[in-house]
C-alpha cells in the first residue's frame, strides 16, 4: 500500500469499512478505544462519528468504542475530559487537537504510558518534529478547506456567475479553535490574492448574538459581498441577516455570496436551494471509523501509518449536491435529514 | 426633575446619555442611521425581556442564572412540539415549560432555603442538557405553514412598520412598571428585597413574592426565546447560551443592586440598550468582536460603582 497517497488510503479504508464483512474473532484480546471529541450533542455532525463507530464495533466485536464530548466550545473543558479519559487507561485514544498547547501535556503523558493516540478532525499544525507524537492524523485539511472553497468561488467569478469578491468576512463561532482559524486563513490567502479585503469576525455560537454581531459588521462595512461561515449551522443565520438587509444573498451575479462548510443537511440543502454557493465535505464518516481502525491495527499488529490521512476537503456545489443529499440521507435517514434542514 | 433623579433608573439614563454623546462624537454618520437604530433596538428588545425578569428577581435579593437556558429551552420547545400541536398550543406549552422551570427553582430556593445562585446554576445546566438530549444536537425546522401562522406573524413579524418584539417590549414593560410601582405586589416585591424581616413583620408573604418573581422571570425569558424564533426560525441548540450573563449585566447596569430592594424596569431596558449598543459600536469601529465582553465588564463595574454612589447620595442604605 502506498501510504504517501492519503486520499487513496482514505478510499481503501472506506471500502474496507463499508464492505461490512464481520471479522469477529472471539479469541482475540478485548480492547477499549475512546474518542474524546469537541463535537458534542450540540453539533449535528456528532451523528457521523457515532454512527461510523457503531459500524466499526459491528466489524470488531472484541473492541468497545466510547464517544465522549464537550457540549460547549471550551478548550479547558475538552482538556478536562481528555485527562479523565486517559486516567481510565484505555487501549487507544482518538482526539482532535483543538489547541496544541493545551493538549500537548496530557497527550504526551498518555503516549509515554503506552496509549496509542490518533488525532482526528484537527491536526497539530506544527512541523513534524515538533508536533505531538501521535500515530497519525485522520481528517480534513482545514486550511485547504478554506482555500479550495475560495478557489471554487473564483472559478465562478471567472465564469461570470457570481460577483467579484470585494470584501470577505469569515464568520467564526469559536475564537480559540485553531481548525476554524485555519479555514479562515485558507480563504484569506485566496481572496487577498484576488484583491479582496478580508476580515475574520467572531460571532459566537448564540444565534441572536451572532446575527446582531454580523449585522453590525455588515452595516459598518457595506462593501462586504462574501460571507464565509465556518460552521454549516451558522450559514442560515448569515443568509438571514443579509436577506433582511436586502443584500440579495442568493447565488447569482449580484449582491452577497455565502459559502459554508460541512456535509450536513443544512449545508447541502442551502446549496440545493441556491442560498449557498458551495460547502465542503471533510469525510466525517471516515473520521469516526478510520481512527478506530488504525488504533486497532496498531494494538493488534503493531502497524503504524507512514503519513497523515486526508479525508477531505471535497467541494460540494450545485452540480453534485443531489448525490451528496442522497448519501447523507442514507446515513442519517430521511426523517432526521428533513428535520435538520432548517432553511 | 427631582423625581427623575430619585428614580431608580436614573443611573442608566445618565449612562445612555453619555454613551449616545460619545457615539455621536466618534461615529455620527455610522451611529445615527435607520438601519443602526433598527438593528440595535431589535436586539435590545430581546435582551431586555430577559433583563426585566432578572431585575425582578434581583430586586428580591436573589439571582437567576438559568434565564439563558430557559430562553433556549422555551424556544426549542416551541419549534419542536409545533408539528404535533400547532403554533398556538406549542406557544402555550413552551411558556408552560418556562414557568415550570421557574416554579421548581423558586420552590427549591424558598422552601428548601437554598442559595438561588446554586439552584439556578443547576437549572442552567439542566435546561441546557434537556435541549441537547431532546434535539440530538439539531433543532428542527419550522414549517412554512407555521412561519405564516397569524400568531407567528404577530410575535415575530412587523406591526405598523416596527419590529413586533419592540412593540411587545413596550407593552409588557408598561404593564410591569405599573405592577411594580402602583400595586401592592410591587411594594411587597421591593420590600422583600429591601429587608425581608421587616417585610415579614408587616405581613408580607416573602416566600410567595419570591416564587412569583422567579416564575415571572422564567416566563419573560421563555417569551423572549419564542419571539426570537418567530422572527428568525433558523436556530441552533446554543440558543440563549451565555445570555444570563448579559441579562444580569443589563439589570445591574440599569440600576439593580444585588443587595436587593432597588431596581427598575426602565433601568433594565436601558441596561440592555447599553450592552447591545456597545457590541454594535465596537464592531462598527473595527475592534475585534471578542473585545466586546471586556467592554461589558468595564461598563458593568463602572455602573455598579456609580449606582452605589448614587444610591448613597440619595440616602439609600446599600
Amino acid at each position: 500500500m502506498n501510504f504517501n497517497k492519503p486520499m487513496l488510503v482514505s478510499a481503501l479504508l472506506a471500502a474496507t469499512a463499508l464492505g461490512g464483512a464481520a471479522h469477529a474473532q472471539d479469541s482475540e484480546k478485548q480492547y477499549r478505544f475512546v474518542m474524546v471529541s469537541h463535537i458534542g450533542s450540540n453539533d449535528p455532525n456528532m451523528g457521523w462519528l457515532t454512527k461510523s463507530m457503531e459500524e466499526f464495533e459491528k466489524k470488531y466485536p472484541n473492541v468497545k468504542t466510547e464517544y465522549i464530548s464537550t457540549n460547549n466550545y471550551s478548550v479547558q473543558e475538552h482538556v478536562r475530559l481528555l485527562e479523565q479519559a486517559i486516567s481510565t487507561q484505555p487501549d487507544g485514544i482518538a482526539v482532535p487537537i483543538v489547541s496544541s498547547d493545551a493538549f500537548e501535556g496530557p497527550l504526551r503523558r498518555a503516549i509515554e504510558a503506552g496509549i496509542p493516540v490518533v488525532a482526528f478532525n484537527i491536526p497539530d499544525g506544527r512541523p513534524e518534529g515538533e508536533r505531538i507524537p501521535y500515530l497519525t492524523y485522520v481528517g480534513g485539511d482545514e486550511f485547504l478547506t478554506g482555500k479550495r472553497l475560495g478557489e471554487y468561488a473564483l472559478q465562478k467569478v471567472e465564469a461570470g456567475e457570481i460577483p467579484k469578491p470585494a470584501h470577505v468576512v469569515c464568520a467564526s463561532h469559536d475564537s480559540a479553535h485553531q481548525g476554524l482559524k485555519a479555514r479562515c486563513a485558507g480563504m484569506k490567502e485566496v481572496m487577498e490574492a484576488a484583491g479582496a479585503k478580508f476580515d475574520e469576525l467572531f460571532i459566537g455560537a448564540e444565534p441572536a448574538t451572532a446575527r446582531n454581531t454580523l449585522q453590525s459588521f455588515l452595516q459598518a462595512n457595506p462593501d462586504t459581498n462574501y460571507i464565509f461561515t465556518v460552521a454549516g449551522w451558522s450559514s442560515p443565520w448569515a443568509w438571514g441577516v443579509a436577506n433582511e438587509m436586502k443584500l440579495d444573498p442568493d447565488v447569482d451575479d449580484k449582491g452577497m455570496t455565502v459559502l459554508t462548510v460541512d456535509e450536513g443537511p443544512v449545508s447541502i440543502e442551502g446549496v440545493r436551494a441556491g442560498h449557498i454557493l458551495a460547502t465542503n465535505s471533510q469525510g466525517f464518516w471516515l473520521q469516526g471509523y478510520a481512527p478506530m481502525e488504525w488504533l486497532y491495527w496498531n494494538k493488534q499488529f503493531g502497524y503504524a501509518p507512514q503519513s497523515d490521512i486526508l479525508t477531505g476537503p471535497v467541494v460540494i456545489n450545485k452540480d453534485n449536491a443531489d448525490k451528496w443529499a442522497e448519501l447523507v440521507r442514507g446515513v442519517f435517514g430521511d426523517k432526521a435529514y428533513d428535520e435538520q434542514n432548517t432553511w | 426633575m427631582k423625581q427623575l433623579v430619585r428614580g431608580q433608573g436614573f443611573g442608566a439614563i445618565i449612562g445612555v446619555a453619555v454613551m449616545l454623546a460619545v457615539f455621536t462624537l466618534i461615529d455620527f454618520s455610522g451611529w445615527w442611521t435607520i438601519q443602526t437604530i433598527s438593528n440595535v433596538t431589535q436586539f435590545t428588545a430581546i435582551l431586555a425581556f430577559v433583563a426585566m425578569g432578572q431585575a425582578l428577581v434581583i430586586m428580591t435579593k436573589e439571582i437567576d442564572l438559568s434565564v439563558g437556558s430557559v430562553y433556549g429551552l422555551a424556544g426549542v420547545a416551541f419549534i419542536t412540539v409545533e408539528p404535533a400541536l400547532g403554533v398556538p398550543a406549542s406557544f402555550l406549552v413552551a411558556l408552560g415549560i418556562a414557568a415550570l422551570v421557574g416554579l421548581v427553582q423558586a420552590i427549591a430556593v424558598v422552601k428548601g432555603e437554598l442559595p438561588s445562585m446554586i439552584v439556578t446554576l443547576g437549572g442552567l445546566f439542566t435546561a441546557r442538557g434537556i435541549i441537547y438530549v431532546w434535539t440530538g444536537g439539531s433543532v428542527h425546522n419550522f414549517s412554512p405553514d407555521a412561519r405564516s401562522h397569524p400568531l407567528t406573524r404577530l410575535l415575530g413579524g412587523e406591526l405598523f412598520g416596527i419590529e413586533a418584539a419592540i412593540l411587545w417590549l413596550v407593552a409588557i414593560a408598561v404593564i410591569l412598571s405599573l405592577v411594580l410601582w402602583t400595586t401592592p405586589f410591587g411594594n411587597r416585591l421591593l420590600a422583600t428585597g429591601g429587608s425581608r424581616e421587616s417585610a415579614e413583620s408587616r405581613g408580607v408573604r416573602t416566600d410567595r413574592v419570591k416564587i412569583a418573581a422567579f416564575v415571572l422571570c422564567s416566563l419573560l425569558a421563555g417569551f423572549a426565546g419564542i419571539l426570537t424564533l418567530c422572527n428568525q426560525p433558523q436556530t441552533h441548540v446554543t440558543l440563549g447560551e451565555n445570555m444570563e450573563l448579559e441579562a444580569i449585566a443589563a439589570a445591574v447596569i440599569g440600576g439593580c443592586l444585588l443587595t436587593g430592594g432597588r431596581g427598575s424596569i426602565l433601568g433594565a431596558i436601558l441596561g440592555a440598550l447599553i450592552v447591545v449598543s456597545f457590541r454594535y459600536e465596537l464592531i462598527a469601529l473595527g475592534a475585534p468582536s471578542s473585545w466586546y465582553i471586556t467592554f461589558v465588564g468595564v461598563v458593568l463595574i463602572t455602573a455598579v460603582i456609580f449606582n452605589q454612589k448614587l444610591a448613597r447620595f440619595l440616602g439609600h442604605s446599600v
